[in-house]
């Protein structure tokens, strides 16, 4: 074994500091060491410089970690609670495509003003495909069911049909047709899908009462988390208003989804200095009660500690 | 008792993501608090702010939630993490660096923070000559770490702060042990240059 230099082992202490030598290179570096005072004086130096470094270490609070988890926690919820990322993969890109080919893309960039609105009423039962064709004297193409079957006199057999059509309307939101189905498809129970596209054709207009009161019934009876959130994005810009704050007040005491109630009480006080009345103090001293989640609990404290007010009902 | 050993820890690990990918929602979560804390250390360690580590914690983890069924065992998960990670922080430091925001101050829940004052508050000195010095030293090491470049940071703070070995850094970076090492070795020659006076 060669050796080694002064300079030799000098190049090599950051690397015996890290442990990352080999076992036969640290032996080298360790006998010089017992052999020579300079080095191991300098070795110690090059030891107090990587001490110092570790003054800079970031250790985390546990007060953020246990944020970060709640969080985490409800926004898995809010995606399993919304549809599948490739259905609504899907979907958007259907929806795009189709609104991209009815209307060349250009017709719905002006102010977003036009929205397009395609409706199909997936509640009724299908008839059997049979029915569609000419044969059965059944032409129209439409959705269909059978509500009345009989014999008739001559013989024959008369089948009452419902027949529900599909048809296309295109207009912008000021059209009342447009607006009016906008807001049913907004509610259309059996179709989050449809709700949450609505919802956001919708929220750009929130400065309407009717929207706003679609957005807001959204927020409070919604049985999709994923909608829920939408319908606060719309409100977002009419937190300050009465009927607003007070469905927000009520999201933030009573929604069961954590990631929900963290955007209701963000929006609510989003302008503290000014919104903090004593119906929102009394609401967040009510979740300080019933609040399961840490994140939540800590958040009310701090505003309520901020504006002085008690973080108990007495 | 018998102690659990690395294979133990392995095979458990194994069952856990397998579990996770058939969509246990426990075996999920007790992937990521196996890993959390490590995760939000780095984070924070490498963005010097709470909100940012906060982000990226959340945005890591979402992903990993989304992917893990694509999750082939071809490294290990503490790899595939931290490569998920550390590619976030790279980009938040790049982004940084084009916006030039380096704010000392940020706002938390817990009030503003200096991001390296807060983090060595629990080690203050009471003697108020040292408690100086110590700050004087935070700064400049702060310096020193926000003039190294976003590669240099992340061998530098993978290796000094998580104390990962040079050739894991080059698996999650996807590069060599040799290129982290000569990287880490650039880091550490700028800081000790710049910390000269002081220690």
């Amino acid at each position: 074994m060669s050796v080694m230099t002064c300079a030799d082992a000098r190049s090599q202490f950051w690397l015996l500091e890290y442990g990352e030598l080999s076992f036969d290179e640290e032996e080298r570096v360790e006998t010089h060491l017992d052999a020579c005072a300079d080095c191991r004086a300098a070795f110690e130096r090059e030891k107090e410089v990587y001490a110092a470094f570790n003054t800079a270490a970031a250790e985390p609070p546990p007060s953020l970690l246990r944020q970060c988890r709640a969080e985490l926690a409800s926004r898995l919820e809010s995606e399993e609670h919304s549809p599948a990322p490739d259905a609504r993969r899907v979907f958007s890109g259907w929806w795009e495509q189709f609104t991209h080919a009815l209307t060349g893309g250009f017709i719905l960039r002006p102010a977003g003003a036009l929205a397009m609105l395609v409706l199909g009423f997936a509640g009724a039962r299908f008839m059997p495909n049979f029915l569609n064709s000419p044969a059965a004297g059944v032409t129209e193409a439409g959705m269909n069911r059978v509500r009345d079957v009989k014999a008739a006199a001559n013989g024959q057999i008369q089948i009452l049909v419902d027949e529900t059509r599909q048809r296309t309307l295109a207009g912008g939101l000021d059209d009342s047709r447009i607006r009016g189905l906008l807001l049913e498809a907004a509610k259309d129970p059996s179709d989050a899908g449809l709700r949450q596209q609505s919802l956001s054709l919708l929220n750009a207009h929130a400065q309407s009462a009717d929207i706003r009161d679609a957005l807001i019934y959204a927020l409070q009876h919604d049985q999709n988390a994923g909608v829920r959130l939408n319908a606060m994005t719309g409100l977002k810009a009419f937190a300050a208003e009465p009927e607003v704050r007070g469905a927000l007040s009520q999201t933030l005491l009573s929604d069961p989804n954590p990631g929900i109630r963290m955007q209701a009480i963000d929006l609510l006080t989003q302008d503290s200095a000014t919104n903090m009345d004593r119906q929102m103090v009394g609401t967040l001293q009510e979740l300080m009660l019933r609040e399961d989640n840490e994140y939540l609990r800590q958040r009310s404290q701090k505003i309520l500690e901020a504006i002085n007010a008690s973080t108990e009902i007495y | 008792m018998a102690r659990e050993t690395g294979l133990d820890v392995q095979i458990d690990e194994t069952a856990l993501i397998r579990a996770a990918q058939q969509g246990d929602h426990d075996a999920f979560e007790r992937l990521v608090r196996a890993y959390d804390q490590s995760v939000l250390r780095l984070a924070m360690n490498l963005l010097r702010s709470p909100e940012d580590a906060r982000d990226v914690y959340q945005e890591a983890f979402l992903r990993v939630h989304r992917n893990l069924h694509s999750f082939r065992f071809d490294c290990s998960f503490h790899t595939w993490l931290y490569r998920i990670v550390t590619n976030l922080c790279l980009d938040q430091i790049r982004k940084r660096k084009v916006r030039k925001e380096e704010a000392t101050v940020v706002a938390t829940g817990e009030g503003p923070l200096d991001r390296l004052d807060a983090v060595a508050e629990q080690r203050a000195d009471t003697d108020p000559e040292r408690r100086l010095f110590s700050g004087q030293l935070r700064r400049r090491i702060k310096e020193v770490l926000n003039n190294l470049t976003p590669r240099e940071r992340m061998v530098f703070e993978l290796r000094h702060y998580q104390g990962l070995r040079l050739k894991q850094i080059g698996e999650i970076l996807g590069t060599s042990e040799e290129a982290a090492k000569n990287c880490l070795f650039r880091a550490t020659q700028k800081m000790r240059a710049a910390l000269g006076d002081f220690v």
